[in-house]
């Protein structure tokens, strides 16, 4: 490479930074540091004039590095780099520095002192460009295909959006039949109408309005040629990388053919083994053959395997019309290759059972929502009629107990923020059937947020459903009538009410769905505290995962009604979309790069890694070695900062560009205050620095700062190195502990702030030199207060004394 | 009726002083939903004690009224309301805490410094009578034994109790 010649562009930003900064000196100063060939000052390098001067510069060859001292260089960022690169740089030899926020603006009480720092500011800057690297762009496969896990309402309608854009999409569903619990819940709020609603997909060619909506079973999405449709089946397991995964799918045998099945019900007619329908929560009876309901799709029987008595009887292959039946159908495994993978497993009901003074188990009049939804359901097992499953009577009385398992630090914390819906949408329809029905609910607080919510309130209350503030303690059985009685206090009235019941309905907590657990194993997903799948961000990524490709849809991070799942199932598609639409991952280099020769096969990075980049491989002579994937990398460094061995570096954040920046920073004090180094990671930290600087916040101009990617890459010896540079107190500047862009840094980087500490104790320093602050852009006093802090601190402290070595 | 003024919370501090005491910590954390009411024997029976209302006055600052009534001193020690509490308040332990801080401020019921004498000058609650006693083996019940009245006191002595004892003497 040629020897670098560094171009410094000095941005005067009208005139308010000459009233401050004596740029001429600066410029002077910049003139004379090694290595530069080029001093330009223009009121603003992001455009104009300007910009047209850097692109000469390195279109004639005057310069082969780039540093813009710029106003805002965060926004300008891009369309500097942009002009560097049409003018023949490779864009990673561009440094940027800012002294308006960094140093004119918080030091403008002391313009001579801020002129100082504006020469160790560029100096550092310089000194680390010369040192910087050209990096290329990396490109990696996507294919054009997406798993889709779940075939409730929310996978159906992010399967369907995938296949209108022209996606090869697979629809693993591990029942016989779709429809999720929408199927089992029968209506939903705040529609009132049929749950199984879903849009209709482009490619039904009778579809001419876009307003169309049709029945899972009617609407012809399973005919989409490049929608394949997995029911019965499940993910066993999952290889390969973001782009190009491959998915083992287990398909459980039906016994029957669902391209011969013509749902004629002659089977179910003839088959001879009754059980109790789990379905319809065992209020009635099935076949050993049979479909959950007369709608369900694909309109395929199944057979119970616990239940049939398959060629001991095989009455049913007899009387089948098309030979659909075949009694030694077996277990099938299919491999797919998809480039993406949406979750959208879904959510249960809890275990009420658990709750023993409810009794869930005992009495069998004692029952749940979903349960409740069967019977309410005209497809149901009652036809719709509101029973005591006891004895089979219409239920005259009916009591619903809600936050059963709920907001209750017992079983589950959080409130599942849809049962106070769902028991509201089935008091009035029983109410609305069968208007001479007492009802009542017994709540905590009602929560009724969301759109025409509070009117199913208003409603519910018009059509006299009562309401009960408090939760009961206790659901007992009167022996001699069999009735049902509900121990409560009415906490407004400070009042003892038994409530008798014909049937006791209970809103237990919303829960992630069975397999959710394993199924995040699997993928390498991350469940939150309650056990839903986490997702990315919870403000700003609601649908994304940590892992690119890997996206989360409807309940599985959290129990949602329909209109919400249906946002979530349209945004996981869109960013689907987004990630696969031009068949291949772009992604800078700037990643972790392993000294295989150094790497001790310790286990660290890889286990520390938070995006699984890193695996250990073996090499030839029976050692392991540690490899990064350039496509999982994420460029934070954590890595590089848990190697005991110095294996590991980050491109364009090597230590030696570190250590040379850190040195420029330090060589030029101009201050009678003793200097301090602020490490501030790329993220929340050296923003918060912006933002104290945009609001003229004042902090000494001894206090000079350096970005670093994340606070995670930072190195016991880094923070050594920078007393030994000069620095008599270094601050380490992190994002929040808990909202670290990625993840685990600020954590860590806080334990090595700690550990060295101990060490600094050890030399004979004072160990209060270093600290570690966490705050976030908005913070920008916060920083300022560190800042002082820090000074005063090294200053009360008086002079450094580093031991000699050895 | 008192002006509105007055009816504003007298000792905002009071639910801080309560969970800084031991078996008080929890009671920041009910939202009244009245389970422990409902599953309280006592609140059955009479209306001079709610657990929730207790609860309630206590977070709300009415300090007076929940230390100078007989309230808290009424709770069973069942501990029904705390083992079906959704919100893990633990409220028989609160109700102690009360109890504990209602003693300092010189509210206690005649009969528990009556129990607390007894206890020191015979090392029982009752004092049992000749009368009394010579009916037990006609009941089929063995002789008394010996309190081991010394061993009481060293017990009361280090659990503070003679000091709070002295402390209330002297006041």
């Amino acid at each position: 490479m040629d020897s670098a010649k560094v171009g410094i562009f000095l941005s005067e930003s009208g005139t308010e930074l000459s009233k401050i900064l004596d740029l001429d000196a600066i410029t002077s100063y910049a003139k004379n540091i090694p290595g530069v060939v080029l001093v330009e000052r223009e009121s603003e390098f992001w455009r104009g004039k300007g910009l047209q001067t850097i692109s000469e510069a390195v279109k004639n060859r005057k310069v082969n590095r780039v540093v813009v001292a710029d106003t805002l260089p965060k926004l300008s960022e891009v369309k500097i780099v942009q002009a560097a690169q049409d003018a023949g740089l490779n864009p990673y030899l561009v440094e940027f520095l800012d002294l308006k926020h960094h140093c004119a603006w918080p030091h403008r009480e002391t313009p001579s002192e801020a002129t100082e720092k504006a020469k160790a500011m560029l100096l550092a800057a310089t000194e680390r460009a010369k040192l910087l690297e050209p990096l290329e762009k990396l490109e990696f496969p996507a294919l054009k295909s997406v798993l889709v896990i779940g075939g409730g309402i929310a996978g159906i309608q992010t399967a369907i959006d995938l296949a209108d854009l022209g996606f090869e999409v697979n629809l693993v569903e591990k029942e016989p039949f779709l429809g999720g619990l929408a199927a089992r819940a029968g209506r939903f709020f705040p529609t009132d109408d049929c749950a199984i609603c879903v849009q209709s997909p482009a490619s039904d060619v009778k579809t001419i309005t876009h307003t169309s909506r049709k029945c899972i079973y009617r609407s012809g999405f399973t005919e989409i040629p490049n929608l394949n449709v997995l029911t019965n089946s499940e993910v066993v397991s999952v290889d390969g990388v973001p782009g190009k995964y491959s998915v083992t799918i287990e398909k459980r045998p039906r016994y029957v053919n669902e391209s011969k099945c013509v749902s004629c019900d002659l089977c179910t007619a003839v088959c001879p083994v009754e059980v109790p329908d789990d379905y319809n929560a065992k209020l009635d009876t099935r076949k050993a053959i049979y479909m959950n309901t007369p709608n369900v799709h694909p309109p395929v029987y199944v057979i119970d395997e616990s239940a049939c008595k398959f060629h001991d009887c095989a009455r049913c292959v007899e009387v089948c019309p098309t030979d659909a039946i075949e009694l030694d159908q077996k277990s099938e495994k299919t491999t797919l290759n998809v480039g993406s993978i949406i979750v959208a497993t879904g959510f249960q009901e809890y275990d009420s059972s658990v709750i023993k003074e409810y009794h869930y188990d005992d009495y069998p009049d004692v029952i749940t929502n979903l349960e409740l939804a069967r019977m309410i359901d005209g497809f149901g097992p009652t036809t719709g009629v509101i029973i005591r499953p006891s004895n089979h009577k219409p239920a005259k009385k009916v009591v619903m107990i809600q936050c059963v398992g709920s907001r209750d630090k017992r079983w589950n914390e959080y409130c599942s923020g849809i049962c106070c819906m769902i028991s509201l949408k089935h008091a009035t329809l029983i109410k609305q059937a069968y208007p001479e029905t007492d009802v009542t609910i017994c709540y905590i607080d009602m929560r009724t947020t969301g759109r025409e919510h509070e009117y199913y309130y208003e409603r519910a209350r018009e059509m006299g459903i009562k309401f009960v503030k408090g939760r009961p303690t206790e659901v007992t059985r009167d022996p001699e009538t069999d009735k049902l009685i509900v121990d409560v206090e009415d906490a407004l009235l400070k009042r003892f009410l038994e409530l008798d019941a014909d049937l006791v309905v209970l809103a237990p907590a919303m829960v992630p769905a069975e397999g959710t657990k394993e199924l995040a194993e699997m993928l390498g997903l991350e469940l939150d505290e309650d056990g839903f799948f986490k997702e990315y961000n919870a403000k700003l990524r609601p649908t994304e995962t940590k892992l690119r490709g890997i996206y989360l849809c409807g309940g599985a991070t959290f129990p949602k009604d329909a209109p919400t799942t249906s946002l979530h199932a349209h945004s996981a598609a869109m960013k689907a979309t987004k990630f696969l639409k031009t068949g291949k991952i772009i992604k800078d280099q700037r990643t972790a790069v392993i000294d295989e020769e150094y790497c001790g096969d310790c286990e660290f990075c890889p286990v520390t890694c938070p995006y699984g980049a890193i695996s250990l491989e073996p090499t030839t002579e029976d050692h392991f070695v540690a490899r990064v994937s350039e496509l999982l990398c994420e460029g934070c460094g954590i890595c590089v900062g848990t190697c005991p061995l110095n294996a590991i570096e980050l491109r364009h954040s090597r230590p030696n560009q570190m250590l040379a920046q850190m040195k420029g920073l330090m060589a030029v004090n101009g201050t009678s205050k003793p200097l301090v180094l602020a490490m501030c990671c790329s993220e929340c930290g050296h923003t918060a620095v912006d933002s104290s600087g945009m609001a003229m916040m004042q902090y000494p101009a001894n206090v000079r700062v350096m970005k670093v990617p994340c606070t995670g890459i930072l190195q016991v010896h880094q923070f050594l190195d920078a007393f030994k540079a000069g620095a008599q107190g270094v601050m380490v500047v992190g994002c929040k502990s808990d909202g670290c862009h990625y993840e685990v840094g600020s954590q860590k980087a806080e334990k090595k702030v700690e550990l060295t500490r101990t060490l600094l104790k050890e030399y004979g320093i004072e160990p209060e030199r270093l600290e570690m602050f966490n705050m976030v852009y908005i913070e920008g006093d916060k920083f300022v207060e560190a800042a002082q802090l820090m000074t005063q601190r090294v200053e009360e402290l008086g002079p450094l004394r580093i031991p000699r070595e050895g | 009726m008192e002006p509105r003024e007055k009816r504003r919370a007298r000792s905002p501090g009071f639910s801080d002083a309560i969970t800084s005491r031991l078996g008080g910590e929890t009671i920041t954390l009910c939202y009244q939903c009245g389970t422990c009411a409902s599953s309280c024997p006592v609140a059955r029976i009479t209306e001079r004690f709610n657990p929730r209302e207790v609860i309630r006055l206590s977070l709300l600052g009415e300090k007076d009224e929940v230390l100078s009534a007989d309230a808290i001193w009424l709770c069973c020690s069942c501990y029904n309301c705390q083992e079906r509490c959704p919100q893990k308040v633990e409220i028989a332990d609160v109700i102690y805490a009360l109890r504990n801080i209602a003693f300092r401020e010189g509210h206690i019921p005649d009969i528990y410094s009556e129990f607390a004498s007894a206890i020191l000058n015979n090392g029982r609650i009752a004092t049992v009578s000749k009368f009394v006693e010579k009916k037990r083996p006609a009941l089929g019940l063995p002789p008394l034994q010996p309190t081991g009245l010394d061993d009481v006191r060293k017990i009361l002595s280090a659990t503070g109790y003679e000091k709070l004892r002295q402390e209330e003497e002297d006041a």
